[in-house]
């Protein structure tokens, strides 16, 4: 896919989600109107409109471009690894699904995870598999590294500013 | 005056420059590391803050701010791969001086250039803020209203190429700054029925989740896919002469440095620049005027120096229209009105008026973290070297771990963690399709107040519609915003226009 096919996929996804909060979610999840001051939907309208218009503009402008046969330029139609150059300030380029994959898992699992089985087990499990996924194989610094910043967290966050870890404590007795 | 002895003394308390301490060293270590800059690591430590006092919090916080912004010129020097933005003019000349042994000698240019610009820049925003907020405090919400105006449309134009994504990320981050509780009717608004957003979005996990973890994303995409980091093996001269800065070639730079100093503080004063554009606008007068042009990018301390002031100049003179008009100017500003709001407190020109003991406090800070960073650069520069080959498999596993924690540490809730990720998520898809994260940031900090300026103008105006032309300074910032709307888009045609001739006569020769 080219990069202006995904920029258009991703203009459209954009007026698709400005339409269903103009039509549904701002009308439902506001308050009504008070009588004074301005609405509690005026500020939300407005700023969802200029993503809109925005969105629809930048659509226009590539259609134009397309139809009338003009030149795309050219850093808009290739990605910058196609052309050998740096993804700039936002480090523009491919999205790499696989991974994302890899490197959120882990940690969408730990949120789901520690509240069951506590903060000691689930971060250390966590460290050992983002470390795997993103391609660490000395299983000794891995085991290290985990117990380490287990319990280096552990410490800050339970004598350092008395705040309790998450989850359930699986040495209440010790900690 | 008592105000000022007592502010004074409380900056120099134990607990305060403690902190402060260990915030420059630490901003310097974060700095030096590639991929990790001064808002993430702002955004990183702001968790910790709540358990500090409001002085020592931003004396730290502004600490690690001007520590990390000499550390991005470490690893700009040693390796070419500037460790913030803002260092990449430094790497030119740093790098090609590494190369020939002399890198020591780079380092201690850049640490004393950042140091000197850094310094005069604290002594104008200590000259300043507290006038122009006595002059700002006559500005009503009308004023308010219009400069918040203007300045989400200057800054929709950063951090992208195309003004236009620049302005969705706004609006997206004006959406989402207004999840939470109506100021008017004190009525949730846009919760989708989920209590843990009746307080709205915190600021700490969206910041962590779109600045640190959407970065360690991407940083580690581009890991894996080289296969792994190359290390560099420094050498450094055993010779004095490449290991020292002379005073006579520091003060040979001296035009040099106090020009990209003023440089930096122009620049930074005014919302939505940053300062990548002040070290680039600095490094470029500098070689314009050099007597020895023919050195830039080949190992001029005068490009160093140039670089290197204007950039942490940048950090002090950012404070001025964040402390004067309560208006983040770049990404670091808007972290520390984060942490500002944290401790209870309002930035804006009352803050001179009602902490006023808080604010010499500050300033006290500001002046101990210059001399701060420069025993502390002095020193302990070999041992920041070796911060830059901290192996990747070691770094990312921690930053994303303190990551999840600091989301967690602001309210003990994982919610703010589910947060944090959603907006790693969202961050790694803003940069990857060139939506600007900077714009959106900003919005989501200042929509609230954006929002409650515009209802206090309904409400006192009781909807008189022309009361903006009743204003006249808030009809002139209207009307600067209409403008510098309607010459983005005019410039963005025109720039549009020129890359397609360009196109079209690559197109014609292919053929």
């Amino acid at each position: 896919m080219t990069r202006i096919k995904r920029d258009s996929i991703a203009y459209l996804l954009i007026i698709g989600f400005c339409l269903l909060l103009l039509a549904w979610a701002i009308p439902t999840y506001t308050p009504a109107y008070p009588g004074y001051g301005a609405s509690a939907a005026l500020v939300p309208n407005v700023s969802v409109s200029v993503m809109l218009f925005m969105a629809i503009l930048s659509l226009i402008r590539v259609g134009i471009a397309v139809y009338t046969n003009k030149p795309v330029c050219s850093e808009e139609r290739e990605f910058p690894e196609e052309m050998d150059q740096d993804g700039g300030f936002t480090q523009v380029g491919r999205v790499n699904l696989k991974h994302l994959i890899y490197t959120m898992t882990p940690s969408v699992l730990l949120v789901i995870v520690i509240e069951y089985i506590g903060y000691e087990l689930t971060s250390f499990l966590f460290l050992m598999i983002f470390q795997y996924a993103i391609g660490c194989r000395k299983w000794f610094q891995m085991t290290v590294l985990s117990i380490v910043m287990t319990a280096v967290l552990f410490i800050i966050m339970r004598y350092g500013f008395g705040v309790p870890v998450p989850g359930p404590q699986i040495f209440p007795q010790i900690f | 005056m008592e105000m000022i002895i007592a502010g004074l003394l409380d900056a120099i308390s134990p607990a305060s420059v403690m902190f402060l301490f260990f915030g420059v060293a630490v901003g310097v270590l974060i700095g030096a590391i590639p991929g990790i800059n001064g808002p993430m690591a702002i955004a990183l430590f702001i968790p910790i803050t709540y358990y500090m006092t409001p002085l020592t919090a931003i004396g730290f916080l502004v600490g690690l701010n001007k520590g990390a912004f000499f550390g991005g010129a470490v690893s700009a020097v040693l390796l070419r791969t500037p460790g913030t933005p803002e260092a990449a003019a430094t790497s030119w000349d740093g790098y090609a001086l590494t190369k020939r042994g002399k890198g020591e000698k780079a380092l201690r240019m850049a640490l004393y250039s950042s140091v000197a610009g850094d310094f005069i820049s604290t002594v104008v925003l200590i000259a300043i803020a507290a006038p122009l907020a006595a002059v700002a405090l006559f500005m009503g919400p009308a004023e308010i209203f219009a400069l918040i105006s203007l300045a989400l449309t200057v800054i929709a134009g950063i951090g992208t190429t195309s003004i236009c994504r620049g302005l969705m990320a706004a609006g997206f981050g004006i959406l989402l700054g207004l999840i939470g509780t109506e100021p008017v009717t004190a009525l949730p608004r846009l919760t989708f029925d989920v209590y843990q957003l009746g307080s709205g979005l915190s600021l700490i996990p969206v910041a962590i989740g779109l600045l640190a973890f959407s970065e360690i994303l991407l940083q580690l995409e581009k890991y894996t896919a080289k296969g792994g980091g190359v290390h560099i093996v420094h050498v450094f001269s055993k010779k004095l002469e490449d290991r020292m800065i002379s005073f006579k070639e520091f003060f040979a730079n001296t035009k040099t440095l106090l020009r990209g100093s003023l440089i930096g503080i122009g620049v930074g004063a005014m919302p939505g620049l940053g300062a990548p554009v002040a070290s680039f606008m600095s490094y470029d007068q500098a070689m314009k005027r050099s007597k020895n042009k023919e050195e830039f990018g080949k190992g001029s301390l005068e490009g160093i120096g140039a670089s290197e002031s204007a950039n942490s100049s940048v950090v002090a003179a950012s404070l001025i229209p964040l402390f004067v008009l309560g208006i983040p100017g770049n990404l670091a500003a808007a972290m520390l009105m984060g942490a500002f709001m944290i401790h209870g407190m309002q930035p804006g020109p009352l803050l001179f008026k009602e902490n006023a003991q808080l604010m010499y406090g500050i300033y006290g800070s500001l002046m101990l973290a210059s001399l701060f960073l420069l025993l502390i650069g002095r020193f302990g520069l070999r041992f920041f070297c070796k911060a830059v080959n901290i192996p990747a498999m070691i770094l990312y596993p921690i930053v994303v771990f303190t990551c999840i924690m600091g989301a967690y540490l602001g309210k003990s809730s994982m919610f703010d963690v589910g947060i944090m990720l959603a907006f790693g998520f969202i961050g790694y898809f803003m940069r990857k399709f060139d939506y600007s994260y900077v714009a959106f940031l900003i919005g989501f900090i200042l929509a609230p107040e954006w929002e409650r300026a515009l209802q206090q103008v309904v409400i006192i105006s009781e909807f008189d519609t022309f009361m903006f032309f009743q204003r006249p300074v808030a009809m002139t910032l209207m009307a600067l915003t209409f403008f510098v709307v309607l010459r983005t888009f005019w410039v963005s045609i025109n720039a549009e226009r020129k890359k397609r001739s360009v196109a079209a006569s690559e197109q014609i020769k292919s053929d």
